[in-house]
């Protein structure tokens, strides 16, 4: 499982990147460049976010009807897409996106497995291979695993999680960074400057190793491999968001902006802040992963105002914030945004709503064939809903991620990628 | 004063210089102070302040003889801290009448929240409680094994809060209890806990309705509603009710057989069905223990793995009790429970030839827990030097046995369970029905160490709330030791088993570089720059 690192650290010792001379800036320009290429960015709404009050259907009849309490309507501030269609009014700041072209929403997307429990569904939607249990590697993982380049210079910023456990489709067999995000970034630097002696620097001190000691011993379980590469990637990582971040400072002295962008104060939106600094300084990310959790609204989910509002809100303008950071760049990039399932049609007697099936993803994008919503609605009436409660699945959700794949990636989806699955386009999607 | 320092140097020296044959040899045979360290580390949470001493002096042999079969914590101050706990001893109804929240329409805010906070009672306790044990019990081996049971038969706090009343029972009927049984026992104990049964949802699993069952319902829906859509819709939902394979899955996968090992597809169905039935009484009244409920058994004979199981004559769980007793008399079994013990206790790749010894063990004693352990640690590769501080440390191992040898007084779990959800391993908080993996690749991730070292460093400058090294650590440094030499102690107390070269370099810069900064040296400001570095260095993350 260590080739990688391995290659990495032999590549990173002869290249001089791990040298003790002034580390800041030698190991920024020692650094594999590569010309801007595509990237994908996943967002996993964990809990099952109610697809129907973010992409409403306040077009159909049915609607309104079924949820008494929570559902909205134009004269409350729903912003239409199309006849159907339209955007909660906590997501309104996505509309821009959507006018450019460069947001497509997929309606009653989702697993064709039946299962209500977030955790297989999580699982199987991010192994993508629905009711197996044997699979253990992500699907973003094995595309790493099987586009893993062969020469050394690898850049070690393929992939990205932005959070302290690796969202599931990025776990596997392939390494990938996890960044942990309760660290401070000042008070990191202090703790990798001070872990260097023991795990940055490679032999030479090896001579006096006993039989209790030395290189042999530490490297059983790949200790100090791991560690030195914590310390090389986080610290690159630090780099990139400090340089990054003073250019940004210099160019508002002179009364510019870099993009012109304000982030909301959040947690997701600093993660994404992140994700747009790194893939603006080019250095070779490909894949980054972010959980948003917390969308389990069995009570008190709330209509125009209210919890899921709040969350959708700040939801949207972080992602808005993001495509506009990301300037032209945004069209080598896709932003997939998917969860689990989706929640009763019905609201139940709580102001929330349920376990349901089919639910929606979000895609953006320059490749995108945005300002349409995708997908194949059926209607609300109950005889048209999975068993008589929940929207059906329309779109397989390995569909959608087989298209991004192929269209944003270039990658030639092998036949067994997605187990027990045959492709079906997307029409019209990219 | 000089003559003592110099003997204190003098040891030291000799301590932690290489021996010219070890050298040469690579691999020697353990010392007897290596050996207290390993089973310290193996069969222990890693040592507290001085036990290192302790073991050397009443010797590692008699040390063990102390650790096997024993449950009783034997440290008064613990039971002291334990018996301060509501809800640890509860019974499954009494934990429930504990946190049940009457439902008050007009309750106010602060009703709503004590309510809330109510609830939350067994969770917390129960984490606390293990962490506690971890730390300070005497009999290490009993922790170190619990949590490896707790891990096989994996339940979890994640499921909702429908499964907080049900755990503290959990912890003690099915784990503690049979730590030191057998593992059949365990296995049945398990089987018919209702944390197990909510967790993996076989107490849902139920033979699906009949023709009739469905036509009667019909019958009675367009009855009451005069609609037929409605009818439709009831019978619909109703025939999605049938048998759940949840359990009857992990039961051969995670806790007997292995995965895809002798079982079938068909196998999990048959599994699935003996266990039909097996659920928990939740009659408002009820007992809240498990129960056989006949209506919802599938009746009939069923083949499991080509062995026929009978039903049961009086209508009773026999034939459930019938597969588990063939599953914990399977050569599947032996092997499998063999091979995670010999993972947990002596490699991430368990040498084969001891596998085969335990399951030999298992099959001879029925899966006798001491005996398998006694065959584990009598055998040559628990010993073998190439085995030691093999393993990574999960997070919780780490972190409890940073929390020992520092010799650490804990006020609450409150931010160490901060520092857990970070690092991924929360106590009793696995969502996979696997459990925590002890394996070094379900945690090598890169970017995981960063958090070690935050922790180790926060915790040694006392930036851990409700948690700090007492002033009696540093008193272990004899006082008239040079600061030069503060680290050579440091050290040995925190590596019982050895520095290596690099971290002896390391740290002796840091060393010096203080000693320049500073004209009067303070033990108590190096120090804990010294302990921060010792707990986050290569050789603390490994057991």
């Amino acid at each position: 499982m260590n080739t990688t690192r391995r290659d990495f650290l032999r590549l990173a010792a002869t290249a001089g990147i791990l040298s003790q001379v002034d580390p800041f800036t030698s190991r920024l320009f020692a650094a594999p460049q590569s010309p801007t290429s595509s990237a994908l960015v996943v967002i996993f709404l964990r809990g099952a976010a109610d697809g129907m009050n973010m992409i409403v259907p306040m077009g159909d009849p049915g609607y309104e009807a079924l949820r008494p309490t929570i559902a909205t309507t134009i004269a409350e501030g729903v912003v239409p897409l199309d006849k159907t269609f339209g955007l909660h009014p906590a997501m309104k700041s996505l509309k821009p996106i959507f006018d450019a072209g460069k947001f497509a929403p997929i309606v009653c997307a989702g697993s064709p497995h039946r299962t209500r429990s977030h955790f297989d569904a999580q699982d199987w939607m991010e192994f993508a291979a629905p009711g197996d249990r044997t699979m253990r590697n992500g699907w973003v993982n094995r595309y790493l695993e099987m586009t893993r380049p062969k020469k050394d210079n690898v850049s070690e910023f393929r992939a990205l999680g932005m959070q302290e456990l690796l969202p599931r489709s990025l776990r596997g067999s392939y390494p990938v960074l996890a960044v942990p995000t309760s660290l401070g970034r000042r008070k990191t630097g202090k703790t990798l400057d001070r872990f260097e002696r023991f795990y940055g620097d490679s032999g030479g001190m090896m001579e006096g190793g006993d039989s209790m000691s030395g290189q042999r011993e530490e490297d059983r379980a790949g200790v100090v491999q791991s560690g030195r590469i914590t310390i090389e990637t986080l610290r690159r990582f630090g780099e990139i968001i400090a340089v990054a971040e003073k250019k940004k400072k210099k160019a508002m002295r002179n009364n510019q902006t870099v993009s012109g962008t304000s982030y909301p104060k959040s947690r997701f939106a600093n993660r994404l802040k992140q994700i747009a600094l790194v893939l603006r300084a080019n250095e070779g990310l490909e894949v980054a992963g972010i959980d948003y959790g917390g969308w389990d609204d069995h009570t008190q989910e709330g209509g125009v105002e209210g919890r899921m509002a709040t969350r959708m809100t700040d939801f949207s303008q972080s992602l808005a914030a993001f495509c506009q950071d990301l300037g032209p760049q945004l069209d080598t990039t896709s932003i997939l945004v998917m969860s689990e399932f989706g929640r009763t049609c019905r609201e139940n007697g709580n102001s929330g709503t349920d376990h349901g099936h089919g639910s929606n993803m979000l895609l953006f994008g320059g490749g995108v064939k945005g300002g349409k919503v995708h997908g194949d609605w059926r209607g609300l009436k109950e005889t048209d809903l999975y068993q008589g409660r929940d929207l059906a699945v329309t779109t397989d959700f390995r569909d959608v991620m087989n298209e991004v794949l192929e269209n944003t990636l270039g990658f030639d989806v092998p036949k067994e990628f997605f187990p027990q699955y045959s492709p079906s386009k997307v029409r019209g999607l990219f | 004063m000089e003559p003592r320092h110099l003997l204190v140097s003098a040891c030291l020296t000799l301590l932690a210089a290489p021996t010219l044959v070890a050298q040469e040899e690579g691999l020697a045979p353990l010392t007897e102070q290596q050996r207290a360290a390993h089973v310290l580390s193996r069969l222990a949470y890693g040592p507290r302040p001085g036990e290192i001493d302790r073991v050397l002096e009443m010797g590692v042999d008699n040390w063990l003889k102390n650790q096997f079969g024993f449950q009783e914590s034997k440290d008064p101050r613990l039971e002291d801290r334990l018996s301060e706990f509501q809800t640890l001893s509860m019974g499954i109804a009494e934990c429930v009448a504990f946190t049940a929240t009457p439902r008050q329409e007009k309750s106010t805010i602060v009703e709503q929240r004590l309510a809330r906070r109510k609830n939350r009672i067994p969770m917390e306790e129960l984490m606390e409680s293990v962490a506690f044990r971890a730390v300070f019990s005497e009999r290490q081996t009993t922790e170190v094994m619990t949590e490896f049971w707790r891990n096989h038969f994996n339940v979890s706090f994640t499921k909702g809060q429908s499964i907080y009343a049900q755990m503290p029972d959990y912890e003690r009927v099915v784990v503690q209890q049979h730590v030191w049984g057998n593992f059949p026992d365990m296995l049945t104990a398990s089987a018919t806990h209702p944390a197990m049964l909510n967790y993996l949802d076989n107490r849902l699993s139920r033979k699906p309705p009949s023709k009739q069952q469905l036509a009667e319902l019909e019958r009675r829906t367009k009855r009451n509603t005069g609609s037929e859509e409605r009818a439709e819709e009831a019978v619909q939902i109703a025939s999605q009710r049938g048998l759940n394979e949840n359990y009857g899955r992990e039961l051969l996968e995670l806790h007997t057989l292995g995965v895809d090992n002798f079982y079938k597809q068909k196998d999990v169905i048959a599994v699935a069905e003996c266990l039909t039935g097996w659920t928990i009484d939740a009659k408002r009244e009820g007992t809240r223990q498990y129960l056989f409920n006949p209506d919802m058994h599938v009746d009939g004979n069923k083949r499991v793995l080509g062995k026929l199981i009978r039903e049961d004559r009086d209508g009773g769980p026999g034939q459930g009790m019938a597969l588990l007793k063939m599953l914990g008399k399977h050569k599947g079994t032996a092997d499998f429970i063999a091979m995670k013990l010999v993972r947990f206790l002596v490699a991430d790749n368990p040498p084969e030839r001891l596998v085969a010894k335990v399951a030999k063990t298992y099959r001879k004693t029925d899966g006798d827990m001491v005996s398998m352990l006694e065959t584990i640690i009598e055998s040559e590769e628990f010993w073998n030097p190439a085995n030691v501080r093999s393993k990574f440390k999960t997070p919780y191992e780490f972190i409890i046995s940073a929390l020992r040898i520092t010799g650490c007084e804990i006020g609450s779990l409150g931010e160490l369970e901060r520092y857990l959800v970070a690092m991924g391993q929360p106590i009793y908080n696995c969502d996979d029905p696997t459990g925590y993996y002890d394996t070094s690749d379900a945690w090598l991730d890169p970017g995981v160490m960063a958090l070690r070292w935050e922790f180790a460093v926060d915790l040694a400058n006392g930036k851990v709330d409700a948690v700090a090294i007492p002033d009696s650590f540093y008193d272990q440094i004899p006082i008239d030791l040079p600061p030069r030499l503060w680290q050579h102690h440091l050290t040995q107390l925190i590596l019982p088993g050895g520095a290596g070269a690099r971290t002896r370099a390391a740290l002796a810069t840091v060393t010096s570089e203080y000693l320049e900064k500073k004209k009067v040296p303070d033990l108590y400001e190096l120090g804990p720059e010294l302990v921060g570095l010792l707990l986050g260095s290569p050789e603390f993350q490994q057991q």
